[in-house]
């Protein structure tokens, strides 16, 4: 009898230190931030006020909350040209028959090391990257006779947004080329047998096997990419803080300086969730096209 | 080894040259600032001012020396603190969660497997305030746990969805038997399910190991103390306090992605083989 208790309790035991966890850590969080976005306060004054919806109203007033916004959307735009486009064109090459298999490999070892480094690291390499003295960037433009060109990047409004977003792109493509070398493997060889028996070229092939045949993986790559790209925060946060003069900010590092600069915290949280309604409509359709591609 | 397919370009010579440079080109911008750093790491400041681009005259190798005494040395073992106990904590925790889900039938089961995989779509860098608060109440914040037990959490959904996976594949049959023997549930799952998933236990090990290692938004937020520091974090005081010593501050980075970068050379299968499985970054 006391066995069978046992053996009934046990799963949820089981269970119960990764709910505990998750729950503390991940979802109560979560729901706090729904309910700290309803009132006006912040954790040095006491005072705590009901605000109704005061702070999304005040978020669709502020031009900071909509430039930050244009942030993460020219952030998405520009990380599916590069981490989805580009990425399945150099997949694909990889993968053709012209590239030997060892070479192969050793091209994208190397295109993927960037994704494996410490934030920091990154962002420090890329800040001594674009100093204007010491830098490589600026150096390469006066050796190419492009001098006129070259920038304090990090330092000025308009070029600040567009160096981070670079990195980025820098960091994440060999990453997402991977991804998708692992898809195009997957596509049965006999296809493209097939296909080059009707005599389809290199370009027909390519656009008629492999682009179907990794459409999946495709649309997964694109929601995994934009999901980044509305929670980014941490490469924005290490190479300029959202500076100069607010130029590069995005939702993440606006929602952070807000909260823990500014010590605005309902008003931090308003953004939280919005950044969070954002990625949850992202993930679901994530997890449902990933769902779907196991099933099929 | 699934067989590598060159089906869709049958090369002319001049396509395949013209290829092959654009794609070592591309390696070479992509690799090519963490040579500069190497290099220039190994300079004096005036040589790295003058020549940036040029192999250093003489190695000086002092800069490695100072940047350890800088504090370096301290956050590494910071780093590798929070690591090996989160990282272990996942696996374990996770395996266990993934081995129950699987093998288990009990009411409720489909509704828990939705609460830990709707994790998965739970950015942290949206909870960082509540989850500071939380640290407060807990009274851990300023300890390593503010650190290690947020890094637990949200590495498990995407570990239990991995591993869940690879368990799918092991036969029932394999549980059952050992439940008939009067196995109970954990002697199941420590001397059947988790010597069978060691691979993926390895894959999930690692991309984990990486991702804890590299993180830096909870480090910075819930640590205060200099002393508990780790390397991400750490790294960044030490940019401040360096502002003008280039090639210190270049041997810093270079002790700190070096690890990993010599993880990943050494173990480059595994590594991309756990992080496609699941497709997260």
């Amino acid at each position: 009898m006391r066995r069978r208790i046992t053996a009934r309790v046990a799963p949820y035991a089981a269970l119960a230190p990764v709910l505990c966890l998750l729950f503390v850590f991940l979802y109560l969080p979560l729901v706090a931030d729904f309910d700290y976005s309803l009132h006006d306060w912040s954790s040095l004054s006491p005072t705590w006020r009901a605000a109704g919806l005061a702070n999304f109203r005040g978020l669709l007033r502020d031009t900071l909350f909509w430039q930050s916004l244009r942030g993460n959307v020219l952030y998405a735009v520009v990380s599916l040209l590069f981490q989805v486009c580009f990425a399945l064109v150099l997949a694909a090459v990889l993968e053709s028959r012209m590239i030997g298999r060892r070479t192969s490999t050793c091209l994208r070892v190397a295109y993927f090391i960037p994704s494996i480094l410490p934030i920091t690291v990154i962002g420090l390499l890329w800040q001594v990257m674009y100093q204007p003295d010491v830098g490589l960037i600026d150096q390469a433009m006066n050796a190419l006779g492009l001098g006129n060109f070259a920038h304090a990047w990090l330092g000025e409004p308009q070029t600040a947004l567009p160096a981070i977003i670079a990195v980025s792109q820098w960091q994440w493509t060999g990453y997402l080329t991977v991804l998708f070398i692992v898809a195009i493997r997957a596509i049965p060889r006999e296809i493209y047998e097939a296909a080059e028996i009707d005599g389809a070229g290199a370009w027909h092939r390519f656009r008629h096997v492999t682009v179907p045949g990794v459409r999946e993986t495709t649309v997964l790559m694109a929601l995994i990419t934009i999901f980044g790209a509305m929670k980014v925060f941490d490469i924005v946060w290490v190479m300029t803080g959202g500076g100069p003069n607010n130029a590069s900010q995005v939702l993440g590092s606006y929602m952070y300086r807000t909260a823990f600069r500014d010590d605005r915290v309902g008003y931090a949280s308003a953004i939280a969730v919005v950044i969070f309604v954002l990625c949850a409509i992202i993930g679901g359709l994530q997890l449902h096209w990933s769902r779907r591609r196991e099933a099929a | 080894m699934i067989p590598i397919l060159r089906n869709w370009y049958a090369p002319g010579l001049p396509a395949k040259y013209g290829a092959h440079s654009l794609l070592a080109l591309l390696a070479v911008v992509t690799v090519y600032p963490l040579v500069w750093v190497l290099l220039n790491s190994f300079k004096r400041s005036d040589d790295l001012f003058e020549a940036s681009w040029s192999v250093p005259r003489a190695w000086h190798w002092a800069n490695y020396g100072a940047a350890w005494r800088y504090g370096l040395g301290h956050y590494m073992l910071n780093s590798v603190l929070v690591t090996a106990v989160s990282v272990l904590a996942i696996v374990l925790l996770g395996a266990l969660a993934a081995f129950v889900l699987t093998t288990h039938r009990f009411p409720g089961r489909g509704a828990l497997h939705a609460v830990i995989l709707g994790g998965l779509i739970v950015p942290p860098e949206v909870s960082l305030f509540p989850l500071f608060k939380i640290m407060l109440v807990l009274g851990i914040y300023n300890t390593y746990l503010a650190m290690i037990l947020p890094d637990i959490a949200y590495g498990l959904p995407f570990t239990v969805l991995l591993l869940r996976a690879y368990m799918m594949l092991i036969p029932h049959e394999m549980a059952e038997a050992s439940r008939i023997d009067g196995a109970g549930l954990l002697r199941c799952f420590w001397s059947i399910y988790l010597p069978m998933t060691r691979p993926a236990l390895a894959a999930v090990a690692l991309v984990q190991g990486m991702r804890v290692w590299n993180e830096f938004v909870f480090a910075l937020t819930f640590v205060s103390r200099n002393a508990l520091r780790p390397l991400t974090v750490g790294l960044t005081t030490f940019g401040d306090s360096l502002q003008t010593n280039w090639p210190v501050l270049l041997a810093g980075l270079v002790i700190s992605f070096l690890p990993v970068l010599m993880v990943f050379l050494a173990m480059q299968r595994q590594f991309m083989g756990g992080l496609t499985a699941g497709a997260l970054k």
